[in-house]
């Protein structure tokens, strides 16, 4: 039972923590333009963005063994490509010729349960990680008396 | 040369401890496969993954009173998940959850019952 097995947990949870925290920082940038209806460089109407997890499994393993387990990763951060809602509001700046508004397909409440469960994930992954460090505390008292 | 009574005894200490380090390393791999599903939780199409050792170590032992588990090798394998969603994930955190804490006191007793041994054998050597 050598130290390197006993590390593999902790690499697998802190990626677990590294990319819950993202997604959390995603959504809080989705929230905060929630109503932005210009980006930088002229562009138009914030779109709220998602990250895209993949489970990392090495295959240095050979055939009937155990798969190398490597945690999750952030593929990337997408744009979600739903068509962008218009709003009626002909006193607004941003408004077309018709008096329309196109803001931002961010939905709070989507963007609340999406928070509730990456900020549930990372308590999980969190729970895990301190279990492990108590195994490993426990195999160091073997080396006592 | 056969060995005496007490020389048979210091082999079974052995092949106990074996075991129990045997046990040990399964039970780390099962807190590995443990984190990699916590992790996973929101991965679109992941399939839980578990272990599976117990039947092949019950196939391995048989009526064999020797603990020789060396036979016996855990696999991880899918399985054991809850309901897929639309994602196509299918990790149900609280059964993970749950088997960490199982996982964790088996550990837990493990580690003790090598402790135990360890102590053994320094009291057989110090000679008290």
């Amino acid at each position: 039972m050598g130290f390197d097995n006993l590390l593999v947990g902790s690499n697998i949870s802190a990626s677990g923590l590294s990319a819950e925290r993202l997604r959390m920082e995603v959504i809080a940038n989705n929230v905060a333009n929630a109503m932005a209806t210009r980006t930088p460089g002229g562009g138009g109407a914030f779109r709220r963005q998602e990250v895209l997890f993949e489970a990392i499994l090495n295959d240095q393993a050979g055939p009937g063994e155990s798969p190398g387990l490597g945690g999750v990763r952030v593929v990337g951060v997408v744009d979600d490509p739903t068509e962008l809602p218009r709003i009626h509001d002909p006193g607004h700046p941003d408004a077309d010729a018709e008096g329309f508004v196109t803001v931002p397909n961010v939905f709070l409440p989507i963007e609340m349960v999406n928070l509730m469960t990456a900020s549930r994930a990372y308590e999980a992954n969190m729970k895990v990680l301190q279990n492990l460090r108590q195994q490993l505390e426990q195999t160091l008292t073997l080396l006592r008396y | 040369m056969n060995p005496t009574g007490a020389a048979k005894t210091m082999n079974l200490s052995t092949q106990r401890m074996e075991f129990l380090s045997r046990l040990l390393d399964v039970a780390t791999l099962r807190h590995d496969v443990i984190a990699q599903n916590v992790a996973n939780v929101n991965t679109p199409g992941y399939e839980t993954l578990e272990v599976s050792f117990e039947e092949a170590l019950q196939e391995a032992l048989g009526n064999d009173a020797l603990l020789d588990a060396s036979r016996a090798t855990p696999k991880v394998i899918p399985g054991a998940g809850g309901v897929e969603r639309s994602d196509g994930n299918n990790v149900d955190i609280d059964l993970e959850i749950g088997r960490l804490h199982k996982n964790s006191l088996y550990f837990k007793v493990y580690t003790q019952l090598l402790a135990t041994e360890l102590a053994q054998f320094r009291s057989a050597i110090a000679g008290r």
